[in-house]
């Protein structure tokens, strides 16, 4: 066991970063020092993390077998055998997510240092954003269950802050409620699967240690050592590991906005498009993915559940595809996006992928960043419109913005060598050479796993089409600016139906909530200071001749660097089938560094000889060369046999290229479609994105919300209870008046029935005492 | 010196018990002579911070960690025709509470620093003498003082509630006292119950409940199966209202809704807890056997409460009903973990209950700022509020999230710990198929979404969006007085959230104890059963 204290340091520093800024920024009001400090915090964060992760002590990612990097800070809870840490730990795992969120992360401070400027509470937002980073970081960090827990909620209390930042906003409050109360479900099932895991194994640690004298043992091996539950239906609520999977998963989809929890995050979009690019796109939302990946062991345990993970994710990928073909806004195509790229990395998941998920999680949130930090340049370069059908020809205007996100838009695509090539091919190529449990099932005569396979080329397809369309509508043709934007009927028709279902029978509330202007709402004279605090991001309507422009430096540099990553991030992930057609051997670093963490189930075969001499030859290479590294190899060598046989090896090239044609054949459609038509009608029903928010409010919502006012509260609450209570009262005191003719108050009535009441209570138990005595 | 220092230590909660009473003294004396009202808050807030002051050396005795038994305790006759004894003491299960109690009421007093403006002393004399009557209920060890002190603070509440209270007062007020006067009746007949029961079993009766406990324990004063239960029940009614555990909760909504800023705070912080303090203290251990046999009541009527009382919140348009409903839910919690049985159960529930004395009390002086700058509380009436009240807002975020059991504020390790406890529970049948516990479990998380539900609804009418009602252009933000009362909660919303151990340590002996003797096994099977979860 390796202890290291600076890993703290990961963690604090951004929340210290916080701290100051809500404390000595909201002074200063100065966008150079609430700047600085933030930047500066998580830089502290990026540097300390590479350094654990690639450097100090042979760096947590070349550590032998996959060996934690520990921090043990304090015990939190205690009560009886139960026992949770603050402590944290780096393995590989949280080790390349410690890496890349901190990158990333760092690369959106300094972009969002330009884009917030003038903000009338630029330091709030960069104390939200720091605390994210610090709740961000726990979750990955933490060495057991809770303390993950404590950074799953904390950044979704800071994703509520950040997407309702514009506090003036409508949709922006009701997003960030929506957002929360959707996470806030799926944390329902996280919690339920802990207190499963602290039965079955007693323990809520991720790894073997020692604390205070007291052997911890790791829950995770402990699970993955379990015989592995059947393929049945019946083991989801056997209360076994299946049912942990299942519960976890629940949390997944909460987190990581798979169906049927996704409607949060397109709403997201209301917030800061900065924060957009980091928590919903390349860091928060890959939590649900980190979770599965984590308990991979388990999740192999529960044939099941990972059924139900690949067919909810492969669901989840098309559906939003088909969503994100349709809209207008630039931010929510992107939201859609993400959706539809989250539900690939749970394909992968699902058919045991585990690896090639986490590559993808990287990779998309190199290109998934670019893209939306690139749509937020072009939303600050366009004066805050988003809609792309007043945008056009912004390639003349902002060339930089354009060159880079055309890396992004490659890259998401899946043209090869840029970045998303790699990791979505390899998912592709994992979901149709799946070997898992579920591999002999079929339906409608095909294998389940060629039926999850084809959904995953066809949303390729979908994928190229509508970022193709994105591209051409934003960069391409005439310019739009002064377009006049067809009269929709509402366009948070759904939003504004959640809240008129929570309001009725409250016609006052309705009133005031959803009409910004009220009669004496003086929205054009009397402005009051404050009035502009929020809404830095208002709209204007701009004219033929408007110019947009270029975005300042501290903008386009965070872009080109994510946009060189975009374009080679791929390259330490090629695999073999790739990588030996130009004869550079077997280069996949990436996996040879997770592979250790990956827990082998007996009969699923991984990797092959060829990796476990590369792997022993990297522990060599890292300073760990004895014992524990040739204990690897032998650990990776058993039981696998040619995983690289020529016949898989072409196989995998004819798919690569299949997919290949494919990307470039979603390419040319969407310039064939959109090229010279750029608005071109889509469907109704794709740009009510299936209604699913209506029938959500329609079938859950609103019945719920009509029981609980007229069902609950007036019926029983006020009508049956208190009915019985004052018909009492009402009795007495009619009684009382007959009785003695006398006019009685409430009170004094009330005192003599419960004098009364008393006295035979009384005396009952009086001549019960006595007749046990006689 | 040590003579003083000695013979204060030995009489501690007597004089916490008598200081406010005397403060009540002081107070009418000053009115008496100077006919001034003015001076007449800073006497009691100079009385009730001193309680406070001494009630913390409750903490630095070292007492609380090590033994299951009580200390300070202090045990005179009182009436000897009775056999009733004036008997004192705390142990693990009441030293938070009683410190709890001393900590709320300074707060609760500066809460109301411009409010009340008739009867300013008799509102100060009801607030000290209710003190004393809540910290006699949380010291007191003989059945028949207790059972005085039970209804003792229940005439000052009902004075506060009925002089000082909103419009709807009067009912409110009767409400309230019938509901909670006619269940602690049956109370008392039980007590006298136990009495005679003890005078056939010993020779001589006794109130004591230390008395009783050891004849129980030694096999002397055996209860029948009926005579168990009937006493179990007359117990447990009178606890239940006071949770207010579903269906008897209905006083509650009215009772706070009507109460003054302060009232509304200490029956939220300290009052409910008499009753989760009674069933913990009294029916576990005098009635182990009807407890367990009758836990699947309370715990199905505890989830029904959680979810149940989550919902009405949800659709009320009174921002105080929804806290006071949210009481409901939250209460919940605290009784399903100790019908649990189990030592996380219990100490989570025990936990639950400071921090929804802290939290929920928060809320309700967050509400009573605002009111007293708009005097209303209907929901409507507001929106955009954070535009002018940023400070305010944020505290009140705050003090939601604590409310909602976000992890690393103190909600959070109270409502995992109930949980876990129930969840690992075996109070409930656990058959081949279905493992009730599990279910309960389940059923009672909903209530966990359900309060982000409303309070997050509330928080986005209330706080967010444009302001649109011009009345609340203008409205100040939090003043000093208001920050330094939220802020020693706020404070320890983080701490207890934080870093639980030394609260949890200190209950952890009387909790195992309470355990022991609910489950009827020794410490060593309880200690293994523990152990074995």
């Amino acid at each position: 066991m390796t202890e290291n204290n600076y890993l703290s340091l990961i963690i604090f520093a951004p929340l210290l970063g916080a701290v100051i800024n809500w404390i000595v920024g909201k002074r200063l009001r100065s966008e150079l020092f609430s700047g600085v400090i933030a930047c500066s915090a998580v830089g502290v964060s990026t540097v300390v993390a590479f350094m654990i992760a690639f450097y100090d002590q042979g760096g947590a990612l070349f550590a032998p077998e996959g060996k934690p990097i520990l921090d043990q800070l304090w015990t939190w809870i205690q009560v009886g055998n139960f026992r949770a840490d603050f402590g944290l730990g780096m393995d590989r795992l949280s080790g390349i997510y410690a890496c890349f969120v901190t990158f990333v992360g760092l690369l959106i401070h300094v972009f969002a240092t330009g884009y917030m400027h003038g903000d009338k509470s630029f330091y709030r937002f960069f104390a939200y954003l720091n605390l994210f980073m610090f709740s961000m970081l726990t979750l990955i960090l933490a060495d057991n269950f809770l303390l993950m827990f404590v950074g799953w909620e904390g950044v979704g209390l800071c994703s509520y802050l950040l997407i309702g930042y514009y506090i003036k906003r409508d949709e922006a409050r009701r997003a960030a409620k929506k957002a929360f109360v959707a996470n806030r479900i799926g944390d329902w099932g996280v919690l339920m699967g802990v207190f499963l895991i602290f039965t079955l194994t007693g323990s809520l640690s991720f790894f073997d240690k020692t604390v205070d004298g007291i052997q911890v043992q790791s829950s995770l091996n402990l699970l993955a050592a379990m015989a592995a539950d059947p393929f049945t239906w019946g083991a989801i609520v056997a209360g076994g590991i299946t049912s942990i999977a299942v519960l976890l998963f629940i949390g997944a989809t909460g987190k990581s906005a798979q169906i049927p929890l996704f409607t949060w995050l397109p709403d997201a979009m209301a917030g800061p498009t900065p924060v957009s690019a980091l928590i919903h796109a390349a860091t928060m939302v890959t939590a649900g993915i980190y979770l599965v990946v984590r308990c991979n062991g388990l999740f192999q345990n529960a044939p099941t559940a990972m059924f139900i993970v690949a067919v909810i994710g492969a669901a989840t990928a098309i559906f939003a595809a088909t969503i994100g073909l349709a809209q207008n806004d630039i931010k929510k195509v992107l939201a859609y996006s993400t959706v539809s790229q989250l539900g690939y990395m749970f394909l992968a998941c699902g058919v045991g992928a585990f690896i090639a998920a986490i590559f993808h999680v990287m990779t998309h949130a190199f290109f998934k960043a670019l893209l939306f930090l690139g749509s937020g340049s072009v939303i600050h370069g366009m004066h805050h419109e988003q809609d792309m059908r007043r945008m056009g020809n912004l390639k003349k205007y902002m060339p930089i913005t354009f060159i880079t996100m055309a890396m992004g838009w490659l890259a998401i695509c899946g043209i090869p060598i840029w970045a998303g090539f790699f990791s979505k091919d390899e998912i592709l190529y994992k979901t149709f050479a799946a070997t898992n449990a579920t591999a002999d099932a079929t339906m409608f005569g095909i294998h389940v796993n060629t039926i999850l396979w084809l959904v995953g080329l066809l949303t390729a397809v979908l994928t190229a089409v509508y970022m193709t369309r994105l591209m051409w509508m934003t960069f391409f043709g005439e310019s739009r600016f002064d377009y006049v934007l067809p009269v929709v009927e509402n366009p948070h028709k759904a939003s504004r139906a959640e809240e008129n279902s929570f309001a009725t029978g409250d016609a006052h509330d309705a009133v005031a909530t959803h009409h910004g202007h009220a009669p004496d709402d003086d929205l054009h004279g009397g402005h009051n200071a404050d009035d502009h605090d929020d809404d830095d991001e208002h709209h204007e309507h701009l004219t033929a001749d408007f110019k947009p422009h270029e975005s300042p430096w501290v903008m386009t540099v965070p872009l080109i660097i994510l946009a060189i990553l975009s374009t080679v991030g791929g390259l330490i992930g090629v695999p073999y089938a790739m990588s030996s057609l130009v004869g550079a051997g077997d280069v996949n670093a990436f996996e040879h560094v997770l592979e250790p963490i990956i827990y082998k189930k007996s009969g699923a075969a991984h990797g092959t000889n060829e990796h476990a001499k590369v792997v022993e030859k990297n522990e060599v290479k890292n300073f760990y060369a004895s014992a524990p590294a040739s204990k690897t190899a032998e650990h990776a060598t058993d039981g696998e046999h040619a995983a690289h046989s020529p016949e898989e090896i072409s196989e995998e090239r004819w798919l690569a290229l299949l997919s290949v044609i494919l990307a470039l054949a979603g390419i040319g459609i969407g310039i064939a479609m959109f090229g010279k038509t750029p608005l071109r009608a889509m469907p109704k029903i794709l740009e009510e994105k299936w209604r699913v928010d209506e029938v959500y409010n329609g079938y859950i919502v609103d019945p719920l919300t009509r029981l609980s006012r007229n069902g609950l509260w007036r019926g029983i609450d006020v009508g049956f209870i208190d009915g019985i209570v004052n018909g009492i009262g009402y009795f007495v005191a009619a009684l009382g008046s007959v009785a003695r003719s006398v006019q009685v108050g409430f009170v004094r009535s009330y005192a003599a029935f419960i004098l009364f009441g008393a006295l035979i209570v009384i005396g009952y138990f009086i001549y019960y005492g006595f007749k046990l005595i006689g | 010196m040590d003579f003083i220092t000695e013979y204060f230590l030995s009489n501690l909660l007597t004089i916490l018990i008598l200081l406010p009473a005397f403060g009540a003294l002081s107070v009418i004396g000053h009115q008496m002579f100077w006919k001034s009202e003015d001076k007449l808050k800073w006497i009691t807030l100079f009385w009730t911070l001193l309680n406070f002051v001494v009630s913390l050396v409750l903490i630095f005795d070292k007492g609380a960690a090590q033994a299951s038994g009580f200390f300070f305790e202090k045990n005179i006759p009182w009436i000897k025709a009775i056999n009733t004894n004036y008997h004192v003491g705390v142990d693990g299960l009441s030293l938070w509470l009683v410190i709890l109690t001393t900590l709320i009421m300074p707060i609760a007093i500066v809460s109301t620093w411009h409010a009340v403006e008739k009867r300013s002393a008799a509102f100060y004399v009801f607030l000290l003498l209710l003190e004393s009557a809540m910290l006699g209920v949380f010291v007191s060890l003989d059945l028949l003082v207790f059972y005085l002190f039970f209804e003792a603070s229940l005439v000052p509440m009902f004075f506060l509630i009925g002089i000082w209270g909103g419009e709807n007062r009067i009912y409110a007020a009767v409400k309230f006292f019938v509901y909670t006067a006619l269940g602690s009746l049956l109370m008392l007949a039980a007590i006298i119950g136990l009495y005679y029961l003890q005078a056939t079993a010993a020779g001589i009766g006794s109130f004591d409940y230390v008395v009783l406990l050891d004849s129980m324990k030694a096999g002397n004063l055996v209860l029948g199966v009926q005579t168990g239960t009937l006493l179990f029940f007359a117990f447990a009614l009178a606890f239940a209202i006071k949770v207010p555990l579903f269906p008897f909760h209905t006083w509650l909504p009215d009772a706070h809704t009507e109460a003054p800023t302060a009232g509304s705070v200490i029956l939220a912080a300290v009052m409910l807890k008499m009753g989760t303090y009674g069933l913990m203290r009294f029916n576990f251990t005098l009635f182990p056997d009807a407890s367990r046999e009758f836990a699947w009541l309370f715990i199905t009527l505890a989830v029904i409460g959680i979810i149940y009382g989550a919902l009405v919140a949800m659709v009320q348009p009174d921002i105080k009903r929804l806290v006071a409903y949210s009481s409901v839910s939250h209460m919940g919690f605290v009784i399903l973990g100790m019908f649990s049985f189990t030592e996380q159960g219990m100490q989570g529930a025990l936990y639950q209950m400071l921090n929804h004395g802290i939290s929920t009390g928060a809320l309700f002086l967050l509400v009573g700022f605002l009111y007293e700058r708009r005097h209303t509380r209907a929901i409507t009436e507001f929106g955009g509020i954070a535009g002018v009240m940023p400070l305010f807002a944020t505290f009140f975020v705050f003090t939601s999230m604590s409310s909602i059991g976000l992890p690393f504020l103190n909600g959070f390790v109270g409502e995992f710990l109930i949980m876990l406890g129930m969840w690992n529970s075996t109070v409930l049948d656990i058959t081949d198929t279905v493992n009730w516990n599990y279910v309960a479990t389940m059923l009672a998380g909903t209530g966990v979404i359900f309060a982000a539900v409303y309070l997050l609804w509330m928080i986005q009418r209330v706080f967010f969006g444009k302001i649109t009602n011009p009345k609340n252009k203008r409205l100040l933000d939090l003043s000093w007085r208001e920050i330094g009362l939220i802020a020693p909660l706020l404070f320890l919303m983080v701490f207890m959230g934080v870093y639980p151990r030394p609260f949890l340590d200190a209950s952890r002996k009387s909790v195992v104890a309470v355990q022991e003797r609910v489950l009827g096994q020794t410490s060593k099977t309880v200690a293994e059963t523990n152990a074995n979860h």
